[in-house]
């Protein structure tokens, strides 16, 4: 499967070119851009690992993509995204947030039901690769 | 290397090339802004004048290179060095060679960590915002500390001289301080000389250069000499050049500011008086000749 | 004694020209002292209602009408008693007025200007004292403006056209009960509008049928499905099973995205005590997002509002019925005032207007119904048909949904007309697919993410728009599909409702 979370997952994966122009874009909009990575993309798993903090007064995209280099270097074999954070008043979250590095092999989810009263059902969704220990978990 | 005919037979305008990128304005504000320095001037006319080449041949294909950019910026406190790398950030960015063209200036502190781990994460701190730009490292030879072999700017160091390689396209480092210790510090960090491809000295100012920089200050900040006060700031120069801790411009710009004080206080000590505007303006000798810089000076004695 | 003009209606023959907007506004002619309380009849531009020297308070509730007098009506005495009806007037003077701080409690009509090009209709600026108004509550608010004076005889027609609400009103209303960050948030989805479909066809899916509908739309790519505004609990389908099956489709797409997914489970019913119920399954259900419709009226609205901030679950506006008094450009109320109520009362999506699809709305009004939802100050402008500068306050932004009759193919105008923080909802455009419903909501997602892309790449999308889609479409078999389909759909009709000040170009000096 191929998990679709992020601005751009139904697009084929974006070349480094293409990650540097939405970078550039956060950038000239004034806001920081984050690495986070994971090795479980639960749907409701919103606290990715920061690669760094969230890099501040950048102008150029230069900076992320080397920072976005040393990261898959290390994580390449998990999940990576970037996430640009906006600190204006009234919106003060992410502004855009996009993959740009998937494992080899995306093993899903597991949808567990959990029968109750009447014909109510529990639901409770499970990534596959969460069965193993972090850090081994792909490949 | 696909070289098309059309290429080949293309005329190229230089003037036209020179005008379109807009650096004949940067290059007068340089001349503008900038008493003396004339070898300056000439080193980045040069300078400026290879990279409108380059570009054009960049255009024909006649290159594919990226060319390396680093500089050494040496010579004395206050000899205009960050304002040249201003001028020089500009005029790359005009002609493409670096993509946003701010200047991001450091030292040391900025680079460095006091700790293990606390270095990489500093330098590329830096690195990360100057990209697209230019990185000005003032008094660069501190980074390199030879009397303790476990200082942390090696590390430093080390990262600068691999982004200086592998990232040309994306940053221009300018290393800038004293002659004497740059020519050491390059003597003992070969991967640095090698990298730098223009080395720019900095003479210090003339005394009339100075005065000149002096009224140029004055007359930006609406203020003037009075023919005394000229006169006594001539004689100030000349002393003040021989006392230690001398920056060139920069100490002219102390050097007025405490002016200005004294002539505040000269005016405001005698409420009654009626002033006119050009009263406000000037500064008199009494406002040169109070500084301590003539204390020692037995011509002076006199007339304090 | 004056004769009330109102009352005596003058010889429609005789039909007197409206004086030019200069004079119109000049001076009071308010009756005062003891002769203000004789009894008998009084003009009501002489009862105090018309006070063209009055300067707004920062805490008054301003209203502008469009007032179209009878023939023969003055119409400044037409705005005096359409600030009377709507404040503390009644037809004939009455003493126990001066039992009251009267002054204080009447609406003033500080000024009236005809209407651009529509002769016969005058813009009426009516302010408000704050201590006429109930704090929170939009059912107060709207019998004090529109509760009566709709139906008054010497007008002929009568609009709402906007209100200024002073920030010390609008920190009495809860707002959006989620707003469009937290909304994000919860969703985990930045940087793109987010994609809905409303489940078709809207009547006669049994629960087990309309659960695959959802399942395929969601699977395919879209974030939210829809109920549509009359499916609540009818012999085809009732709410339970719908409920139910919604919620093992939503489940299911989930685990096979792993994106979060909504359904809207649409709780409008009879009773509050049936909403409530509704309301509660959902929850239990783990649904995050509930749907009323703008009939259950706005004492309903709030509450529901206030059930999901308690309960945090977003809650989408249907706005059916809004037409019935909106549509008319001369009698009702502007949809720009329901936005504006909307977002007091609390509801987190609220349809607006989609410009390019099937349902009325001209690109300038419907951005100011944009603005109005999604901006924290909204300054005057004339030419969206917004007349007032609006605080928000820090209320909660209200997400827009455009839905009816638009298409994959129309990306890049959405995009530009209707931005980024919006709801687009492709039913028709999803579920009409030659291909099925999946292949319908991937091509709307790969149209979407491709114009998003290209727009922050810095290209001119706008104009770009059919290339960047066919380019798009090299890759993705069900948009170049879905092109081909739709490529003429468009409605241009003519608007109802536009504004009535269109800016001129400026001459350069």
């Amino acid at each position: 499967m191929r998990i679709t979370q992020g601005c751009f997952s139904f697009l084929p994966d974006l070349t480094d070119e293409q990650i540097s122009r939405q970078v550039q874009y956060s950038l000239e909009n004034g806001w920081a851009v984050n690495i986070e990575f994971t090795d479980d993309p639960h749907p409701r798993n919103n606290l990715w690992e920061m690669w760094g903090l969230p890099m501040f007064d950048l102008r150029d995209a230069a900076g992320v993509m080397m920072e976005l280099n040393q990261c898959r270097k290390v994580y390449g074999d998990r999940y990576i995204r970037l996430s640009a954070f906006d600190s204006s008043h009234g919106w003060e979250s992410v502004r855009l947030s996009f993959i740009v590095n998937r494992p080899k092999e995306e093993p899903g989810f597991h949808l567990e039901r959990h029968e109750v009263a009447g014909r109510n059902i529990r639901y409770t969704t499970r990534s596959y690769a969460a069965d193993r220990p972090e850090g081994r978990r792909y490949g | 290397m696909d070289l098309d005919i059309a290429d080949m037979t293309n005329t190229v305008n230089l003037r036209e090339e020179l005008e379109s990128v807009g650096i004949v304005e940067i290059l007068a504000q340089l001349d503008r802004e900038l008493i003396g320095l004339t070898p300056v001037k000439t080193r980045i006319r040069e300078i400026a004048a290879l990279l409108l080449i380059e570009r054009i041949r960049k255009r024909l294909n006649l290159t594919s290179e990226v060319p390396t950019l680093h500089m050494s910026f040496t010579g004395n406190p206050g000899t205009g060095k960050t304002t040249v790398a201003l001028r020089i950030a500009s005029i790359l960015h005009r002609l493409g060679f670096v993509r946003r063209g701010q200047v991001v200036s450091v030292t040391r502190d900025e680079l460095v960590g006091q700790y293990i781990g606390h270095t990489a994460p500093k330098t590329k701190e830096v690195l990360k915002k100057a990209m697209g730009g230019v990185l000005f490292i003032d008094e660069a030879y501190y980074l390199y500390r030879p009397d303790n072999e476990r200082d942390y700017g090696q590390e430093a160091i080390e990262i600068l001289l691999q982004v200086m390689e592998s990232q040309r396209e994306d940053l221009v480092v300018i290393l800038a301080g004293y002659g004497d210790r740059m020519d050491k510090f390059f003597a003992s960090n070969p991967g640095f000389r090698s990298r730098i491809a223009h080395h720019i000295d900095f003479p210090d100012y003339s005394e009339p250069e100075l005065l000149a920089i002096a009224e140029l200050m004055l007359r930006d900040m609406n203020y003037k000499f009075s023919a005394d006060a000229r006169e006594a700031f001539i004689r100030y120069i000349a002393l003040r050049k021989t006392q230690p801790l001398f920056s060139n411009a920069r100490s002219i710009r102390n050097a007025l500011d405490r002016m200005r004080l004294r002539q505040a206080n000269r005016l405001v000590a005698d409420l009654d008086r009626v002033l006119a505007a050009d009263d406000i303006m000037s500064l008199e000798a009494s406002d040169v000749l109070a500084s301590r810089v003539f204390l020692n000076d037995g011509s002076m004695t006199s007339s304090a | 004694m004056p004769q009330n003009e109102l009352m005596t209606r003058s010889n429609p023959t005789s039909r007197r020209t409206p004086p030019e907007e200069a004079d119109m506004n000049m001076h009071s002619m308010t009756v005062r002292g003891k002769d203000r309380y004789k009894s008998g009849v009084l003009e009501y531009k002489k009862m105090g209602y018309w006070e063209p020297d009055y300067q707004p308070k920062d805490t008054d509730v301003i209203a502008l009408f469009r007032v179209t007098p009878q023939d023969g009506v003055d119409p400044i005495e037409a705005s005096a008693a359409v600030a009377g009806e709507s404040s503390t007037a009644t037809w004939t003077v009455v003493w126990t007025d001066r039992l009251t701080a009267a002054e204080k409690y009447r609406a003033k009509c500080f000024r009236v200007d005809p209407v651009p090009n529509s002769p016969g209709q005058y813009f009426a600026y009516i302010a408000y004292d704050l201590d006429l108004f109930e704090p929170g509550s939009i059912a107060n608010l709207s019998a004090s403006i529109i509760g009566n004076v709709f139906g008054f005889k010497p007008l002929k027609a009568l609009r709402l056209e906007d209100m200024r609400l002073p920030v010390a009103y609008v920190k009495t209303f809860q707002g959006p009960a989620t707003g469009v960050v937290v909304e994000r948030e919860r969703m985990d989805k930045f940087g793109r509008p987010l994609l809905g479909a409303t489940v078709k066809p809207k009547l006669g899916l049994s629960g087990r049928n309309y659960g695959r509908v959802v399942y395929e739309a969601l699977k395919g790519g879209l974030d939210f499905t829809k109920d549509d505004e009359n499916i609540n609990s009818q012999p085809f389908m009732h709410w339970r099973e719908r409920f139910l099956y919604c919620m093992e489709a939503v489940n299911k797409a989930q685990a096979a995205t792993g994106e979060i997914k909504g359904t809207y489970l649409n709780v409008t019913a009879a009773t509050m005590e049936d909403m409530y119920e509704r309301a509660e399954f959902a929850k239990e259900l783990g649904s995050i997002i509930i749907m009323i419709d703008l009939v259950i009226g706005y004492t309903a609205i709030q509450s529901m509002a206030k059930w999901a901030r308690r309960n945090d679950m977003i809650l989408h506006l249907h706005r059916a019925g809004h037409s019935t008094y909106t549509r008319q450009r001369s009698h009702g109320v502007s949809f720009r005032v329901i936005a504006k109520w909307m977002r007091l009362a609390g509801v987190d999506h609220i349809h607006a207007g989609t410009v390019v699809g099937k349902l009325e709305g001209d690109p300038a009004t419907t951005r100011g119904y944009y603005d109005i939802c999604r901006e924290d100050y909204n300054p005057m402008r004339l030419e969206h048909g917004v007349f007032f500068d609006q605080h928000w306050a820090s209320l909660n932004k209200l997400m827009p949904v455009a839905s009816g009759g638009i298409h994959a193919g129309q990306m890049h105008q959405l995009l530009d007309h209707l931005g980024e923080d919006v709801i687009l909802q492709f039913g028709g455009g999803t579920i009409g697919h030659p291909m099925g419903i999946q292949a319908g909501a991937t091509a709307n997602r790969v149209a979407l993410e491709a114009m998003i892309l290209a727009r922050n790449e810095g290209r001119d999308y706008l104009h770009e728009g059919p290339e960047i889609l066919a380019k798009a479409a090299e890759t993705c078999t069900p948009l170049k599909s879905a092109l081909e389909v739709w490529k003429n759909v468009t409605f241009n009709y003519e608007s109802t409702d536009m504004p009535d000040y269109v800016p001129t170009p400026s001459v350069a000096m």
